[in-house]
């Protein structure tokens, strides 16, 4: 190479490049002293800039930018962090923990397993209990209308069975219903004078 | 189990922030507020006016965690609003770039005198003490001497280790363009600064 180099051929020996075109570079810069001092005087320079340092923002800096970020943690995360939260930090711990949770685990497994072995008699005793819960209902229903209606209408209710208790109950509660907003508007009338 | 956040890589920590873990975006912030602010302070020359920019560029980020693509850096992102952002206000402030002893443009030297600023002057205030010994080294003082666009890239090449590439795509410049900027600054620093070394 018969000549200096050019600006740019400095940046790629400063820039680390390789291959076949930085070879004579290297070597040029190895026999020109000239080129060699303006290299190193471009080296010195990066080297003071990839030492310069980064300045620190005021110390409350992180809890002013949160105050204004909107952070939205889904329930399933809560959960997660709460659980996380709660988990013991030594190993001792986390096993005792997971004795523990096995344990309560087992007792419901053997639960669950008795429990759907008596399946029919699950099935019978809830049949009764039903019955009951809908005798009951009836009767309060009989005594209500009997009330408001008078024995005719609590009787015709009690001959109609269930399809007759649920029209009778729709046609109350209208009945309330209408009720409740004529005493609304005779009330409101004298604000509106 | 606690997160072992200060160990996850930033893209990690993203997804985490994105399921709003609130310790994640802190970490984000941790990681991050000093370069962002020395970035910025070294464009703007202004702690007051750099630390109220960094904020509003860490409230964009996080505020839009979800719209960041984990196939990109997030630095790379989060570089890229803090120049708009810091951009943005230097457009707005038209605060033009001048050399410590005055405009390039000055024809006079009574035009250089108005457009030059003291590093250290009688009656600065605690603060503005601190920023002139912060930015009063003769490479600071070159740096700030250059043109914002120059100045960014040679800042994110040079602090900030960030390659040829990443800088073009953080700044939206093409790969070339940010080769010459990155040429010129470094020609410009060497000729500030060579008083120096004579």
């Amino acid at each position: 190479m018969d000549r200096h180099l050019l600006p740019e051929e400095i940046d790629q020996l400063l820039d680390g490049e390789v291959g076949f075109g930085t070879a004579p570079l290297k070597a040029h810069v190895r026999a020109c002293p000239n080129c060699s001092a303006e290299l190193e005087s471009a080296r010195v320079l990066v080297r003071e800039l990839e030492h310069l340092p980064h300045f620190t923002p005021s110390l409350d800096f992180a809890n002013q930018v949160m105050a204004q970020v909107h952070v939205f943690v889904p329930w399933h995360v809560a959960l997660l962090d709460m659980v996380r939260a709660w988990a013991p930090r030594s190993r001792a711990g986390r096993t005792m923990a997971w004795a523990w949770a096995g344990s309560i685990a087992l007792v419901f497994s053997v639960a669950a397993v008795f429990v759907l072995t008596q399946m029919d008699t699950i099935i019978f005793a809830a049949g009764i209990g039903l019955e009951r819960v809908r005798e009951l209902g009836m009767g309060a229903l009989a005594d209500v209308t009997t009330l408001v209606f008078g024995n005719t209408a609590a009787h015709a209710v009690t001959q109609a069975g269930s399809a007759g208790a649920a029209l009778a109950l729709v046609i109350l509660l209208v009945a309330a219903a209408l009720a409740a907003r004529g005493l609304h508007a005779v009330v409101a009338l004298p604000r509106r004078r | 189990m606690p997160l072992d956040l200060p160990n996850l890589p930033d893209a990690d920590v993203a997804a985490l922030a994105r399921q709003g873990r609130e310790s994640a975006y802190r970490e984000l912030v941790r990681r991050y507020e000093r370069p962002v602010f020395s970035l910025i302070y070294r464009m703007v020359h202004d702690r007051e006016t750099a630390e109220d920019l960094a904020q509003d560029t860490f409230i964009k980020v996080l505020n839009h965690i979800d719209r960041y693509l984990p196939e990109f850096k997030f630095s790379s992102w989060l570089f890229k609003i803090a120049n708009n952002v810091t951009i943005d206000f230097l457009r707005k402030r038209q605060l033009k770039t001048v050399s410590i002893e005055g405009s390039p443009h000055a024809t006079t030297r009574a035009d250089a005198e108005a457009t030059s600023f003291d590093v250290r002057s009688m009656d600065e205030s605690p603060l503005e003490e601190i920023e002139s010994r912060e930015l009063g080294s003769a490479i600071e003082r070159a740096i700030a001497g250059l043109r914002p666009e120059y100045r960014a890239c040679i800042l994110l090449r040079h602090v900030e280790g960030r390659s040829y590439e990443e800088i073009a795509a953080t700044l939206d410049l093409p790969l070339g363009t940010v080769k010459t900027y990155i040429h010129r600054a470094r020609h410009a620093l060497r000729d500030s600064l060579g008083h120096l070394r004579e």
